[in-house]
């Protein structure tokens, strides 16, 4: 029985000790918590069963991988930054772990990267007008537009004038504010949806 | 929405939660998720939690709803309502035409 009882609370301690270096990232109070609270689980879990060591395993796998867990934790942590914050690239990043955890977060991340690649683009070609002044621009040409400097301009001519610069950087802003906004506005919303809180809850 | 309903009568811990929405609606929440849920909950200021020493030997992590965290299942819960009646009525011709 006590070998059972060691070799049950071995595995306990081998999966907080993963835990914590999963949660490398983590805070040390709130790491802390979260080491007590899963370790109270275990223990409140296993309390009334009589094969205290499948108790335990079976508690584990319940948790899930401690690597896993703590990917969890890291998102949820982050999404709540995030979405207080206009940082694109934070913004981006949480997406794309967001992105690993459901069909939202995937949708976010899609719309992040081509938000902010456009706005990105938008930008180059802005730096790129005082460089090459009579060869980027807006081109119009055999019912096409084309944006930046044209392979060939045979039969095209550019749209914008002096006005290129202006309107340039103001529809570059206005897909990099929007973007944002979409993201924050997307991380914010997600625990008020009540469909999508049980999708996510039911098994 | 779930979690935050089943603390509205009174304080709970994880375990208790877990416990007490299977009970009381057959909702199975994993484990790994139920805690990185409840963390999140807590940052956004609609949890408050406190430990509590018990005789289990080791302390629990109870968890309760904030004025903040109530208005917010309140909201959640009439969304739910209004989502749930919606389908009913959408349903209602396809359990009608079971009957005949």
């Amino acid at each position: 029985m006590s070998t059972s009882a060691q070799t049950a609370d071995n595995g306990i301690e081998t999966y907080l000790a993963r835990l914590d270096a999963a949660l490398a990232g983590v805070a040390l109070p709130e790491k802390d918590e979260i080491l007590r609270e899963i370790r109270a689980h275990v223990l409140d879990s296993v309390a009334d069963s009589t094969d205290r060591d499948a108790a335990v395993d079976r508690v584990l796998r319940l948790l899930g991988a401690p690597e896993q867990l703590a990917e969890r934790y890291g998102t949820e942590c982050q999404l709540t930054r995030a979405s207080g914050s206009f940082s694109p690239w934070l913004l981006l990043r949480t997406s794309w772990r967001w992105a690993r955890l459901g069909m939202i977060g995937t949708i976010a991340f899609v719309l992040g990267l081509l938000g902010y690649s456009l706005a990105l683009g938008l930008t180059i070609t802005l730096l790129l007008k005082p460089v090459m002044p009579s060869r980027v621009g807006l081109w119009l040409g055999s019912g096409n537009l084309f944006l930046g400097v044209p392979a060939n301009r045979a039969g095209m001519h550019e749209v914008l004038g002096q006005w290129f610069v202006p309107v340039v950087a103001l529809v570059a802003f206005a897909t990099a504010i929007g973007t944002t906004s979409a993201l924050r506005w997307l991380m914010r919303k997600r625990p008020r949806n009540p469909a999508y809180q049980v999708s996510q809850t039911t098994v | 929405m779930a979690i935050l309903s089943s603390l509205w009568q009174s304080r709970l811990y994880g375990l208790e939660i877990l416990r007490s929405l299977l009970e009381r609606s057959q909702l199975e929440v994993a484990e790994g998720t139920l805690y990185p849920i409840l963390s999140r909950l807590k940052s956004e200021g609609l949890l408050q939690s406190e430990w509590v020493e018990a005789e289990a030997g080791h302390p629990r992590k109870y968890y309760w709803l904030t004025a903040a965290g109530r208005r917010r299942a309140r909201e959640m819960a009439e969304t739910w309502n209004k989502f749930a009646a919606s389908l009913a009525a959408l349903v209602e011709p396809v359990l009608g035409g079971k009957q005949r």
